[in-house]
């Protein structure tokens, strides 16, 4: 099973995401980081396939923790899940900084686990 | 279930990879020419005026085109020949698609036909505002998204009341705000009652029961409407050529006289009336 780390500073969203996680017999959450620096840290010590993570978070914001985690480690395979997701300028933002998808809250499971199994 | 914007449906939804995307608005950047680079290429003005133009922007809050007017480097004439040639000449993104070789015609009018239909629920109806300001499509459009999110995330039936100004954000259990900025400043709220709260919890959490909850899971689940709330505003908003950026949600417990509208800043609430009698608000505190 592919590891997942859940980044966002919303306990709901996370357990939202834990859970369609955890039911989807394709992934397993490593853990739940509440911003951009948990992030890179959780990163190192969990090791995770890919990472799912907000924008808007107090801290270090997504779209930095992004920039960093793209230098830091090639292999890890990072998803936007955000409010902002339609705001243009940073759905092409987190584009080019390297994430493989931009996924728009609210959310349906069905979504969230199909973008995850292609990448 | 989102705003969204073309592209990003259409990589969301695996139709085009994010490197095509990137081709094509990568394309797009190098074709659609901004009001000064139009007027350059066609022989209208020199770089150079362009730059004597945007150091009087330092000191002016207008647009280019009309400092270029006002500075006599344009005539009016010139300037709506160069809008004009931009109109004529903007390249879509669908279009952009085709061109990098990611969609073809008939692909990207099947998948236009699809997105009109995914963002039609989020086509803006009208609402009457009691204040005359700039921004009062924005501020209509905040309240007509908040509705329809009402709908869609919380599955709640409801009735809108009539918006009206206040100088008190009146007392209720919780409210959740967001900081609006950008090209315009603002407080977003949602105030709720307990009864409410957990409704928006059952919903966020999808759960039954949400009564062996911690009351900061239930306080986050307001929060985390508001924050889908207000980036789906953003997103409407930057459709709209308006820049809103959003903070961190934050929760905040008034006392029994309710809060006071910050001096500077105009209160506008929007009483929603739920079905079982219950009564959340939307506030908007506009600064003025």
């Amino acid at each position: 099973m592919k590891k997942v780390l859940v980044v966002d500073d919303s306990l709901s969203v996370a357990r939202q995401l834990e859970k369609i996680i955890s039911e989807s017999g394709d992934f397993t959450c490593v853990g739940h980081a509440k911003n951009g620096a948990e992030a890179i840290k959780m990163n190192h010590t969990e090791d995770p396939e890919i990472i799912c993570m907000d924008m808007n978070m107090p801290g270090m914001d997504g779209l930095t923790a992004l920039r960093t985690l793209s230098v830091m480690d090639k292999d890890v395979k990072v998803v936007m899940v955000t409010s902002l997701g339609g705001v243009g300028d940073k759905f092409t933002e987190a584009l080019k900084l390297g994430a493989k998808n931009v996924i728009s809250k609210p959310f349906e499971a069905d979504n969230v686990l199909r973008i995850l199994r292609e990448l | 279930m989102a705003v969204k914007f073309f592209g990003q449906f259409l990589v969301e939804r695996g139709v085009v990879s994010s490197e095509a995307l990137l081709n094509a608005i990568n394309l797009q950047d190098k074709n659609n020419l901004k009001l000064g680079e139009m007027a350059v290429t066609m022989g209208l003005i020199s770089q150079a005026d362009i730059q004597r133009a945007h150091n009087a922007q330092m000191s002016k809050d207008m647009k280019l085109g009309d400092l270029l007017v006002e500075l006599g480097f344009l005539t009016l004439v010139q300037l709506n020949d160069v809008i004009t040639r931009q109109k004529n000449t903007h390249l879509y993104i669908g279009e952009a698609l085709i061109q990098v070789g990611a969609l073809t015609a008939e692909e990207l009018q099947k998948h236009l036909d699809a997105f009109k239909a995914d963002q039609a629920e989020y086509v803006s109806n009208g609402i009457e505002l009691p204040i005359a300001s700039v921004n009062n499509k924005i501020w209509e459009m905040t309240a007509d998204l908040t509705y329809k999110m009402v709908t869609r995330v919380l599955d709640l039936k409801f009735r809108a009341g009539k918006c009206t100004l206040g100088s008190t954000i009146p007392p209720n259990f919780m409210l959740a705000a967001m900081d609006l900025s950008g090209d315009v400043e603002a407080r977003y709220l949602i105030s709720v009652s307990e009864g409410l709260q957990k409704s928006i919890a059952k919903a966020i959490l999808s759960e039954e029961s949400v009564d062996n909850e911690p009351i900061e899971v239930l306080e986050d689940t307001v929060m985390e409407f508001v924050n889908v709330v207000c980036g789906n505003v953003a997103a409407k908003a930057s459709q709209m050529g308006v820049i809103m950026n959003i903070n961190p949600p934050v929760s905040i417990h008034p006392s029994e006289h309710g809060l006071p509208v910050p001096d500077g800043h105009t209160g506008l609430c929007f009483p929603i009336h739920i079905e079982d009698g219950d009564t959340m608000e939307m506030m908007l505190l506009i600064k003025n």
